[in-house]
């Protein structure tokens, strides 16, 4: 795989050597497109990933995304499959045709099985359906940007915090902490979404899928991000979990 | 009743009938044509009686011949009417050639059914009453012989319908048949085209033109309904993902009184539910049009252990007690549906339980039996699997159940309720 010039760029801009190391993914600016023809939502979409040093470009017809697409290269391409001239499958297809290694994430109300093979047959590296939650978006499009730009590093690194991808552990300086299923995908979960307020049904959503509409209330959430939290305090990590106005969680080194 | 048996009963009984009719009339022309011309002989043998009568003013000699028998009666002038009569013939010659076999019988007379003339004549100033009688045997040999033929014929008649009426229709009717079959396996979500034989009969080339017209018709509807369904699922989830995505961006913004941030929650789980509303009608639609189906090989044990794990969380928080009997069971059909069958059945079993309840799995070879403890009056099973019918207090979407059963139906599985204290049960029969 080629390395994306941007990274490139970004790396020498901040002196590091390219490839990146782990420590730099969580820092990495994203450059993303994001192709959606519902402007509410496109909009949403730009100013959840807006912050300092990421690049966010829109599209919301398909000549626009078209032109876009083959113009420029990004780290990952929200793809919204209807569109007013043409479809998200045509773009895909283009992408593919050119042998253009820019992550995909289908983002579409149609949820068929078909729709989804086709789509991942086409090469798109995910697929999300309408609607999402924008810290979903997030975490997939971080997990697509990981795969892909950083190839061979498996290696996740925030401040004292080190988790090894592909062992699905989590070390806090060199101390393991041994962590829960539901647990880590919590904390991989907080660190896509560093800074930003997750709601509790996000996380409820993300970590028990389909089956989160049971419980009443999110309560049960609450013990586990107190587990988590406990957990890495005790292995000698700052307190990066706040509580966010009784209506979410967020994960912040300030 | 099959065509073929019905048609061979009505061709049958209408060509006996026929040809009983003709049967009839045929018999009636020959008996009536060989009268007449045993009434000419008689004529002509009148004819010569009188003849002699008026050559030789006597009456002649009376002898028998031919099968003619001749007796002359004094009668009354005027008292005898000319006509024909159907008499009995008595046969003395017949009996005498047939004497070494009849010897016994010598002295009886043998009564055939003979044809009469009674006329009158005057010879020598008698009156005299003339009764000429001839024999109907030969005549009633030939009808019998033709009754016969004809008979025969008939008979050879019916055996021939019957059987070419079996070959001929079954080979007749073959492209009906090979249509039938078609029909039955007919899909309206598979996308090839009925395969119909070419026929030179033009009345199933017209019935194959109008099943390949009408099933291109109803898959065109199948698939704007399809569309339709679609396009209706996107234009609700992009206002719903617009909602979801504006107030993840809401939260972002700093500081919430305490009423707004319950203002905010409960904005969140409305359009969550919502959406889960949304997409489960979806669901059920594209079940009821057997949309989803696959054939992977499912282990319905692990299937269920793996759910169990997933929700391990949420029965720690309800303080639920957890029973699971796991037997061997294996499925080949869609793990999707599968997958949702389990998780309504369980997520039910959950939500309608109290805290520090219980519930029970059980999986046979035969059958998923799942209990919950809950609320202390049985359901009403006619109307639980019915849409969005669901207890008040519930925050499912009603659809649930319906759900469950229309999976159940489409992989051929019966899915019941019953209530014995203190369990609500739920038993999928495989």
């Amino acid at each position: 795989m080629y390395p994306k010039l941007s990274l490139y760029i970004y790396c020498r801009k901040i002196n590091q050597v390219f490839p990146p190391t782990g420590e730099e993914i969580l820092r990495w600016l994203m450059k993303i497109l994001i192709i959606e023809d519902e402007k509410g939502l496109r909009e949403s979409i730009e100013e959840y990933f807006m912050e300092a040093g990421n690049i966010c470009e829109t599209a919301s017809s398909f000549q626009e995304a078209m032109s876009k697409v083959s113009l420029y290269s990004y780290d990952c391409i929200l793809l919204d499959i209807t569109l007013p001239g043409g479809t998200g499958i045509e773009i895909l297809k283009y992408l593919k045709q050119n042998d253009n290694t820019d992550g995909v994430l289908i983002i579409s109300a149609k949820n068929s099985l078909d729709d989804r093979l086709e789509g991942l047959d086409l090469g798109a590296d995910d697929y999300l359906v309408k609607p999402f939650h924008l810290s979903e978006l997030r975490a997939r499009v971080t997990a697509i940007i990981r795969r892909k730009t950083f190839n061979g590093s498996n290696l996740l690194v925030f401040n004292e915090i080190n988790i090894d991808l592909l062992a699905k552990t989590v070390k806090v300086n060199s101390q393991a902490v041994k962590l829960t299923r539901k647990e880590y995908a919590l904390l991989l979960y907080f660190l896509a979404n560093k800074g930003k307020v997750v709601s509790k049904n996000a996380i409820a959503e993300h970590l028990w899928g389909d089956g989160m509409d049971l419980a009443n209330n999110f309560d049960f959430i609450y013990s586990h991000i107190k587990n988590l939290r406990k957990k890495l305090m005790e292995a000698g990590s700052n307190d990066y979990i706040q509580a966010a106005y009784g209506m979410g969680y967020k994960f912040t080194s300030q | 009743m099959k065509l073929l048996t019905r048609y061979n009963r009505v061709n049958l009984l209408t060509t006996i009938i026929v040809m009983l009719i003709t049967g009839i009339i045929y018999y009636q022309a020959i008996s009536l044509i060989l009268t007449k011309q045993l009434d000419k002989d008689l004529v002509v043998e009148e004819n010569e009686i009188f003849d002699y009568v008026r050559s030789n003013n006597r009456l002649p000699q009376v002898f028998e011949s031919n099968d003619q028998q001749i007796t002359f009666t004094e009668a009354q002038p005027g008292t005898v009417n000319r006509q024909f009569i159907n008499t009995l013939y008595r046969n003395r010659e017949r009996d005498e050639e047939d004497r070494p076999k009849r010897h016994r019988h010598r002295h009886e007379d043998r009564f055939e059914s003979g044809r009469g003339l009674i006329s009158s004549v005057t010879a020598g100033n008698k009156y005299y009453k003339i009764l000429i009688v001839e024999s109907k045997v030969e005549t009633e040999d030939l009808i019998q012989i033709i009754f016969g033929i004809t008979a025969g014929v008939i008979l050879l008649l019916l055996v021939t319908l019957f059987i070419t009426n079996r070959l001929l229709l079954n080979r007749l009717w073959q492209p009906f048949y090979d249509l039938l079959k078609e029909l039955r396996l007919f899909n309206v979500t598979d996308k090839k085209e009925i395969p119909l034989e070419k026929t030179n009969i033009d009345e199933f080339e017209e019935l194959n033109q109008a099943i390949i017209s009408m099933s291109a018709r109803v898959k065109s509807d199948y698939k704007e309904l399809k569309t339709f369904t679609e396009n209706a699922s996107h234009e609700l989830l992009t206002p719903i993902a617009v909602i979801n995505s504006k107030l993840d961006t809401l939260i972002q913004t700093e500081s919430f009184s305490p009423q707004q941030s319950k203002l905010l929650n409960d904005l969140y789980s409305s359009v969550s539910k919502l959406t889960r509303l949304n997409q489960s009608l979806l669901l059920l639609v594209k079940i009821e049009n057997r949309l989803l189906d696959g054939k992977e090989r499912i282990d319905l044990k692990l299937q269920i252990e793996e759910l169990l794990m997933q929700f391990e969380e949420i029965f720690l928080d309800k303080d639920l007690k957890i029973t699971y009997a796991p037997g061997e069971k294996e499925l080949i059909t869609s793990t999707y549906l599968i997958d949702i069958l389990l998780n309504n059945l369980l997520s039910n079993a959950i939500r309608h339980n109290y805290k520090g309840g219980s519930i029970n799995i059980k999986l046979t070879e035969e059958s998923l039996v799942i209990q919950n403890t809950g609320d202390e009056t049985a359901l009403a099973d006619d109307y639980i699997f019915t849409r969005f019918h669901k207890s008040t207090e519930s925050e499912g979407s009603g659809l649930g159940l319906t759900i469950s059963r229309q999976i159940c139906q489409n992989l051929k599985f019966t899915l019941n309720y019953s209530y014995n204290t203190p369990y609500h049960t739920f038993t999928v029969i495989f």
